[in-house]
């Protein structure tokens, strides 16, 4: 019967097409923002799981800055999120990677500084991305190839030398291997060896994007800017990966015991980074989809808008189906379907609308919007709930009408 | 058995001193096959009774019994569930949803029953091949002239078999010839058995019943049963003193039929106040032919 009903609904609200349209638009709309903003939130999971996942669960990030709270065992209780987003302090020194270079069981340990300034090449400045410090050992703690050239070794740590990502390869030097170019920083010449395979990054990633990136040896680097350089990172692989757990604990005791007993920096596990960029990501989606959510509530609004209008002009039919034995009931069971319908039509289109804008984004940015059947069942569920919901008001004061003042109704 | 017993039926509306009587203790038995006419001028209570009797409202005091059943004190969609199954309605203004089909305009009282679609549309088929219009199941209501509206709307009142058919007018925006036809129409369904209940402010159409019943004021002042083909006498007398013209003759000649009425009877019942009603037929026209 309920078929028959939502044909009989379908058929009425064609007959208005341009309202039922114009009723509709609140919730397409309304469906779009939420489903995108929610599909970018988890592509953007998804890719970040993966760039994880292919570093290897044993890579142990340092960071300054106190950005988890942990219980005694040693579990995550609480994520600071200003502290991961750039607000981290510069806690983390030269005498810290030395202590941790210094523990038994590490296989390598990289610095990574930021140094704040701008490469040249003549007038042109680039200023797309960061110029890193790092060691020899960086493509093997990233698990990176390089597709030209080759990184610097532990010799070459105080050279001239740069390894670039490959976004710097097309923008700064316009060239797809620049092998051999010169380029400036800070007044010295530095001499391109090697450019990395591309990276796969996250975007709105919350670390920095390496693609963008020039790398030169720590110890160049300190050159250049004195002797105060701040650690952005640390990243550490033990010898043996079973023993992780064991060296993130020496690692804090003498991390503690340089940093005078105050915790002002971070060690995370692979696992836990995920977390952390998880819950940073979800708050986000969260919001976000909230504030989208509010454009659903005034998509409800107008379809009740609208239904309330149909209620009136259509008095005269409440007044003939009653006479001829319609029950209360069944007159507001017409109009909740018919209502409902409307908002489900509404929340499909958006659906589709939204795999649309899913595929635009896919081909017009680096982000990853994944639309899952998640997804798309809690849109269809929502909008389902809104017909009803906002359905219910109009389709209450159609069925109490009157039938005898109803069918007097001009 | 009769089909209709109303016992001392009123039906009051407001309060205290404002308290109009639009129903006073109305006392109508109805046996199965009659084809009842009610008479009476604008505001007599005609369409309260009509829908009294017809479930669309309750009375304030006072028996019903239709069929077997006590229906007076029934709750709303109980009543739904008796109009749908024991009642079928025409109206003066045919009343058919315009953006339906003939065809689904006839089945709309199945649909409340639990019937499938097909048999719905089937059952209206043949029903509106019965009411002659067989070769307009598609056509929409706009389509449609004015006695096959009400033809279709006759064969959506029959759909559901009811014990009654409630005719308001039927006649009421027809020409005369379109009238006949619908006339014709009413006069085979009573001659199978079902029991009609018209109200008509036009003494000739008395023609076809087999009892007409008069009121004023709320109450039934006259109560004839006549056989059918012939005008009751009391009609036969607006008739002579109106010739049948327009409508307005109508009107007059049923204040005529009124005042031709044994005095003290409607003495007796001019003393109470009666709520002025939207029923007249001139209103209704002129805002019709507005739209």
């Amino acid at each position: 019967m309920l078929g028959t009903d939502v044909k009989v609904a379908i058929a009425s609200l064609r007959r208005t097409k341009w309202r039922s349209g114009l009723a509709m638009f609140g919730i397409i709309i309304g469906i779009v923002s939420v489903v995108t903003i929610v599909s970018l939130g988890e592509g953007m999971k998804k890719q970040i799981v993966g760039q994880i996942n292919r570093l290897g669960s044993d890579l142990i990030t340092v960071k300054p800055g106190k950005s988890v709270t942990r219980d005694n065992n040693g579990n995550i209780t609480k994520v600071h999120i200003a502290s991961n987003i750039g607000f981290g302090t510069g806690s983390l020194a030269q005498k810290d990677y030395d202590t941790i270079k210094d523990t038994p069981n590490i296989d390598i340990a990289v610095p990574i500084s930021l140094i704040s300034t701008n490469a040249k090449i003549g007038d042109r400045q680039y200023d797309d991305g960061n110029i890193i410090g790092t060691n020899q050992d960086l493509p093997a703690a990233l698990r990176q190839k390089i597709s030209y050239g080759s990184f610097f070794t532990a010799n070459e740590s105080k050279k001239r030398v740069a390894i670039i990502g490959k976004a710097v390869a097309e923008k700064f030097f316009q060239e797809d291997v620049p092998i051999g170019m010169a380029f400036d920083i800070h007044g010295s010449e530095f001499v391109v060896i090697g450019v990395f395979d591309k990276f796969e990054t996250a975007p709105l990633g919350l670390s920095t994007d390496y693609n963008k990136s020039i790398f030169i040896p720590y110890e160049a680097g300190r050159d250049l800017t004195g002797n105060n350089n701040q650690l952005a990172q640390i990243l550490v692989r033990p010898k043996d990966s079973s023993q992780i757990g064991a060296l993130i604990s020496m690692l804090n005791k003498r991390l503690g015991e340089a940093h005078d007993n105050q915790n002002d920096f971070t060690i995370l596990k692979q696992d836990e980074n995920l977390t952390v960029t998880g819950d940073i990501l979800n708050l986000l989606t969260g919001f976000i989809a909230g504030i989208a959510a509010i454009s659903l509530i005034v998509g409800g609004v107008g379809i009740m808008n609208i239904m309330l209008v149909a209620v009136t002009e259509r008095t005269r039919e409440i007044g003939i189906r009653k006479a001829v034995g319609a029950t209360n009931y069944q007159i507001l069971r017409q109009f909740m379907i018919e209502s409902t319908v409307l908002s489900v039509v509404g929340g499909l289109a958006g659906i589709i609308l939204s795999l649309l804008s899913n595929y635009i984004i896919r081909i017009s940015s680096n982000f990853k919007p994944a639309i899952t059947w998640q997804i798309i069942f809690l849109a269809t569920a929502v909008s389902l709930i809104i017909g009803i919901i906002f359905g219910i008001t109009p389709a209450i004061k159609a069925a109490s009408r009157d039938p005898i003042e109803a069918l007097r109704y001009e | 058995m009769p089909i209709i017993d109303l016992k001392e039926i009123s039906k009051l509306y407001g309060f205290g001193d404002a308290t109009t009587v639009a129903l006073d203790e109305i006392d109508l038995v109805i046996e199965p096959g009659e084809f009842v006419a009610v008479m009476g001028p604008s505001g007599s209570g005609k369409s309260t009774l009509m829908n009294i009797i017809g479930l669309l409202d309750r009375p304030t005091h006072g028996n019903y019994i239709l069929g077997n059943h006590a229906v007076a004190r029934l709750r709303s969609n109980q009543r739904a569930k008796v109009r749908r199954d024991k009642i079928g309605f025409v109206f003066q203004s045919f009343n058919l949803l315009p953006r339906l089909n003939v065809l689904e305009n006839v089945a709309i009282p199945l649909s409340y029953k639990n019937i499938t679609l097909m048999r719905r549309l089937k059952r209206a088929s043949l029903m509106l091949d019965r009411v002659g219009l067989a070769d307009r199941e598609y056509f929409m209501p706009r389509q449609l002239s004015g006695g096959q509206l009400q033809r279709a709307a006759i064969a959506r009142a029959l759909i559901n078999d009811p014990n009654i058919i409630i005719a308001d007018e039927p006649t009421g925006n027809l020409d005369s010839n379109s009238s006949r036809v619908v006339m014709e129409l009413l006069r085979e369904l009573h001659q199978s058995g079902n029991t009609i209940l018209m109200v008509t402010h036009n003494p000739e159409l008395t023609r076809y019943a087999s009892r007409v019943v008069y009121m004023h004021d709320g109450s039934i002042v006259h109560d004839e049963t006549t056989p059918i083909g012939e005008v009751p006498k009391i009609a036969k007398k607006i008739m002579a003193l109106f010739p049948r013209k327009t409508e307005e003759d109508d009107l007059a000649g049923v204040s005529a039929l009124m005042n031709a009425l044994p005095h003290k009877v409607i003495a007796k019942k001019t003393r109470k106040k009666v709520k002025p009603r939207r029923t007249s037929k001139r209103k209704t026209k002129s805002k019709r032919s507005k739209r």
